[in-house]
């Protein structure tokens, strides 16, 4: 089945490709072009932000995801990792006016997949689902604010001001309370960030600090949780230039209340780094590539494990790691997604997602 | 000089003897390795043909209604893995499948093999969807949401109920049979493998006989050259068997994918995308026969392979293997038949026909006509390991052509027995079926009466009149006995069966029953059914592929009110504008909104479709066979040939002229393989026949039909005319050499006169 998925998706994916170009870690340098009447749009310097639109999908974008990732603890304080992502992918852009096509018809002009995973006790558990658009079983809105695959969804909490987050597998599931601290961060270009030296981008904002409670249920096993989430959207039509391999991306929550984003897009030969630094008071700062050190510790192939973060302007000499285990998410496009523990100058926890590398 | 060096220094002197010795272990790897391949995905294919034809859950809803996207909706969003299945007719196409490739990844179970719909929409019937979508039209598509086996095991959701949904009959033990036989060829495969290479090993010997005697003079015990020969002949395997192996599996993908692309079948790219681990069983395999082979003795290779055995203990051997194989209660009893049959008729076969062409000699006036006969009993007795392999691999293609085409045919005639209507309309729970069948009856302008029935299955019990213990049944009723079962093929039957079945003056019974209770018609059966005692005599003994069980048939009227039926249906051969008229009509009168109706022509197409590829992997795997046990008599040939040349060359030194020394020599080959064709024929039909008729009953209790197919012997007939004038071609080609008698004009050197 994966198989044919796979290719399915990977038609999607790369649907606009140049073919002589390789297209990165999933097709995300697919090059935005259609043969439709109406063109993908790709975000440039100058874009910006709308709320509460923007929480909404973007059909006249190729790809976009909403993104959760949250560092909570059990009543007797053990450390509980968990992520919820959903990705649209579109086969077809569409102007955001433009009526969407019947569900009679099984349209195929966008393709919906979401993941799950939860992390805990050197064990990593991971579900994945797939749809296509526009029947029903799969979308977001804005207002409200809801996205939603099958019976995993987030929407809006009934008595409380805030999300629920639902999913269920066979064997594991949750159901959280989200509840947002403060206002969205803007990263890069006013919401526009780049993507590489020459323009790749895509427009990209947080909701850095989550309150979060709620229940994770184990093969049967009922946990209480509370603590800290991340929370993504972005979207784009060209998300990485052709060439770039994969990315290694960093959320992490300091304890001085001071949060950090940052990733590196990895090519043959130098990797384009770029981030935000969102002390616990005052304006977020966007980091060039100039401003972040950036490197793996210790590892010579597969998954880097350690990591050594520095930020010179901030005083900022971090060492990330991840615990003890595997934290690959083994579904179409594997990579790694796992909570993190920072020491060094600051200390606190975050998450690390690593992609394009071969598992060792 | 060590003994080893001085042993392998005899392929330094002869480098074209260690090539051709390295050839044949390739060539004989190659052999397996590509059967074992191939026997591989025909399993594949066939599980994954039974896999789309099996049986699945799918949705419906409570009220009747047709399920639609939003039921589908409504289902997934309460987490329920389903995933819509869409069928089109498409006129001249027949029709297209629409599944949501996305919507089946929840269906996706860790190490199970993909059901064929779960790989490339190509059409064939699987499409996207949208794409059968766009060509549905409201009244003729049919929505069908399949629910995953995790989930159909689980309560449905409120207000939907789950029933079962198969887009052809079960194959049941079909497949399983064929399996086995696909096993059976394997082991002759390798049967014919091993005496290549025997041939093979023995071959070395003999042209080293020389070599080894001197050896033995100078003191090298017999044991210690055995072992040096062992060695040698290991160090060579484990140099050609990995090349062999890669050959085998690249000939087999060839071949295979040839006849795939040629079909254009459901599952092509599928099956081969797959292959690339399994590298070991072969390779191990080769190297256990080339170990056998080598161990199975030394002593033989003084040349004398026919002259020490008696052929009247062969005769009896063969007799012993045919008594057995008639009488063979088991399984494992038929196979020792079948080792001892092949046994003898391999030994036997070279001694027939040298005995023959040696007494044709003996009365023969004309010279040359005596040489060519003499020549030819020569051939037969140096080459009899290489020409019995041939003997066997024909003898293999002519069975599994048989047994392919019966399978074929059987499936042709399972599929027609099964989906004898046009169309079968289910009758839903708690319906009552007489009111459809009076309305049915009243009205024959719409459907013929002679085409339409309703069927009704349950369970009984049967007991013979002789008083054994009663054994359950299935029951399948029939009323009224319509024409549409009435072509059906019976193994046994009285006079006119149908009309008195239709009448109520007995019932029919499936094979398996009439085997295990040893029933012939006439017999007097008392079947309970339900409250009623029934004695009746049987009419008929019908084939019934591939079902386990016994089954009687007996007219619905004769089946009591209490009678418990776990299935009714109506089938009904009629146009497409009837049908819908009759299915409105029925959905009336059953309160229902919606009926399950199953275009049986589809079906049936959908299943041959799917099944096609198997038996054309088969037919793939014995051709091979076929290719390869021929390369590797005429890489014999020539090796042998070329000890033998300055023999023929006497003919044009005696004053023949060239051209007709080179006839002579192609009417001996002609002769050769003709005659080893003429002993494969026999065995051929015998190996049809345990396949089809003893190999079946004794594992399922059914028979095929035993059917030969003369044409296809024209077929081989022209295959061995090209073996023969290849080996001609050889023999010409030697003839052209400059050649001289061997120093000591021994048998094994091609000395022989």
């Amino acid at each position: 089945m994966n198989r044919f998925v796979i290719v399915l998706l990977a038609l999607l994916l790369t649907a606009c490709d140049r073919a002589e170009e390789p297209s990165g870690f999933a097709g995300l340098a697919g090059v935005a072009e259609s043969e439709h009447e109406i063109q993908f749009l790709q975000p440039g310097p100058g874009d910006r932000l709308s709320f509460p639109a923007d929480f909404g999908p973007h059909p006249q974008h190729r790809i976009e995801w909403w993104y959760l990732t949250a560092n909570l603890e059990t009543e007797n304080g053990r450390p509980l990792g968990l992520q919820w992502t959903q990705f649209r992918q579109a086969l077809t852009p569409r102007s955001v006016e433009s009526e969407p096509p019947k569900p009679t018809l099984w349209p195929l002009e966008a393709a919906w997949m979401a993941h799950a995973a939860v992390s805990y006790s050197g064990q990593h558990r991971f579900a994945e689902k797939l749809a296509r658009g526009d029947v029903g079983h799969a979308g977001a809105t804005a207002q409200p604010f809801s996205v939603w695959l099958d019976h995993w969804h987030l929407r809006p909490a009934s008595g409380h001001v805030g999300w629920r987050l639902s999913v269920a597998t066979e064997h594991w599931s949750y159901d959280l309370l989200l509840q947002p601290q403060g206002d969205p961060v803007a990263h890069g270009d006013d919401g526009f960030s780049a993507k590489s030296a020459s323009g790749e981008g895509s427009m990209y904002f947080s909701l850095v600090d989550l309150k979060i409670e709620g229940t994770v249920t184990l093969e049967g096993d009922t946990l209480r949780v509370a603590g800290t989430g991340w929370f993504d959207r972005e979207w784009s039509s060209q998300f990485l230039k052709a060439g770039q391999q994969g990315w290694d991306w960093f959320a992490l929550h300091l304890d001085s209340g001071d949060k950090l984003m940052l990733f590196q897009l990895r090519e043959t030969q130098q990797a384009f780094r770029s981030g935000t630094w969102i002390p616990a008071t005052g304006e977020p700062v966007a980091l060039g590539p100039e401003q972040i050190g950036l490197t793996s510790v210790g590892q010579p192939a597969g998954y880097p494990r350690r990591w050594q973060i520095t930020l010179p302007a901030f005083d900022v000499n971090l060492e990330v790691s991840a615990p003890a285990g595997d934290y690959r998410n083994s579904g179409l496009y594997p990579y790694w997604e796992s909570p993190v523990s920072v020491t060094g100058s600051h200390s606190g926890v975050g998450y690390m997602e690593l992609t394009g590398y071969r598992a060792q | 000089m060590s003994p080893r060096i001085a042993l392998f220094s005899h392929y330094r002197r002869h480098p074209l003897q260690l090539a051709a010795l390295a050839a044949m272990i390739l060539l004989a790897s190659a052999l397996w390795t590509g059967i074992h391949h191939l026997t591989s995905q025909a399993r594949t294919s066939l599980e994954q043909s039974e896999r789309a034809v099996a049986e699945r859950q799918q949705s419906v809803r409570e009220d009747g209604n047709p399920v639609s996207v939003q039921d589908f909706v409504n289902l997934r969003r309460q987490g329920l893995c389903v995933m819509p299945w869409l069928e089109v007719p498409v006129p001249g196409r027949g029709r297209l499948v629409g599944i949501d490739p996305l919507a089946a990844h929840c269906f996706a179970e860790p190490g199970h093999t993909p059901a064929p719909w779960q790989g490339e929409l190509d059409g064939k019937p699987f499409v996207d969807i949208s794409e059968a979508a766009a060509q549905a039209s409201a009244e003729a598509s049919a929505l069908v949401l399949l629910v995953s086996q995790a989930d159909g095991q689980s309560p449905p959701p409120a207000g939907y109920r789950y029933q079962a949904f198969a887009v052809a009959p079960d194959t049941a033990e079909l497949g399983d049979s064929f399996l086995l036989n696909l096993d059976a060829l394997g082991v002759l495969v390798l049967l014919i493998t091993s005496l290549l290479l025997r041939s093979v090993f023995l071959l070395g010997l003999a042209q080293r006989r020389e070599s080894l005697a001197l050896l033995y003079r100078y003191g090298v015990n017999r044991s210690q050259l055995s072992r040096l020969l062992l060695v040698e002949n290991l160090l060579l395997a484990l140099v050609c068997i990995l090349p062999g192996v890669w050959l085998g599996r690249a000939l087999s993908l060839v071949l295979a994918d040839g006849f795939g692309q040629a079909l254009e079948g459901l599952f092509d790219r599928l099956l081969y995308a797959g292959g690339g681990e399994d590298w070991w069983l072969p390779t191990l395999t080769m190297v256990a026969v080339i170990v056998a082979a080598c161990l199975a003795g030394v002593r033989d290779s003084s040349g004398s392979l026919l002259t020490r055995v008696q052929p009247a203990f062969f005769a009896v051997l063969l007799a012993l293997g045919l008594a057995v194989s008639l009488w063979a209660p088991t399984l494992i009893w038929l196979f020792l038949a079948v080792a001892l049959v092949f046994l003898a008729a391999g030994w036997l076969a070279p001694l027939a026909i040298a005995g023959v062409v040696r007494w044709l000699a003996r009365n023969t006036g004309d010279p040359l006509i005596r040489w060519r006969l003499q020549e030819v009993a020569v051939l037969v007795r140096r080459l009899a390991l290489p020409l019995v392999a041939l003997q066997f691999a024909l003898a293999l293609v002519l069975a599994v052509h048989a047994l392919v085409t019966t399978f074929e045919d059987t499936f042709d005639q399972w599929l027609g027995q099964r989906l004898e209507a046009d169309y079968y309309i289910e009758v839903p729970q708690g319906a009552d079926i007489t009111a459809a069948v009076s309305w049915l009856a009243a009205k024959p302008e719409l459907v013929s009466p002679e085409l339409w029935h309703q069927v009704i299955r349950g369970r009984a019990s049967v007991q013979t009149a002789s008083g054994r213990e009663p054994v359950p049944v299935d029951v399948f009723a029939l009323g009224p006995v319509s024409h549409l079962v009435q072509n059906w093929r019976l193994l046994a039957q009285t006079e006119t069966p149908w009309q008195a079945l239709a009448r109520g003056e007995g019932l029919m019974v499936n094979e398996q029953l009439a085997r295990r209770q040893q029933l012939a018609v006439g017999d007097r059966l008392i079947v309970r059914l339900g409250a009623r005692r029934l004695q009746a005599p049987v009419l008929a003994v019908y084939p019934d592929y591939g079902r386990p069980s016994g089954e009687v048939l007996v007219p619905a009227s004769l089946l009591p009110e209490d009678f418990e039926a776990r299935f009714r249906s109506l089938s009904i051969s009629a146009g497409i504008e009837e049908i819908k008229v009759v299915e409105a009509q029925l959905a009336r009168l059953w309160h229902t909104p919606q009926l399950t109706v199953r275009d049986n022509q589809a079906i049936r197409t959908l299943a041959t479709d799917v099944f096609d590829q198997t038996f054309l992997l088969t037919r793939a795997m014995t051709t091979l066979t076929l290719i390869l046990a021929a390369a590797a008599l005429l890489l014999m040939v020539w090796v042998f040939l070329s000890t033998r040349a300055w023999y023929f060359r006497l003919l044009i030194v005696w004053g023949m002229p060239q051209r007709q020394a080179a006839t002579q020599l192609t009417r001996v080959s002609l002769a050769l393989i003709f005659a080893v064709l003429v002993c494969a024929l026999p065995l051929g039909v015998w190996l049809t026949w345990i396949l089809v008729q003893r190999i079946n009953p004794l594992a399922f209790g059914w028979s095929l039909p035993m059917a030969v197919y003369p044409g296809f012997w024209i077929e081989l007939a022209v295959l061995a005319l090209i073996i023969g004038l290849s080996i001609a071609l050889l023999m010409r080609l030697q003839l052209r050499r400059p050649a001289s008698a061997p120093e000591s004009a021994h048998g094994l050197q091609g000395g022989e006169r």
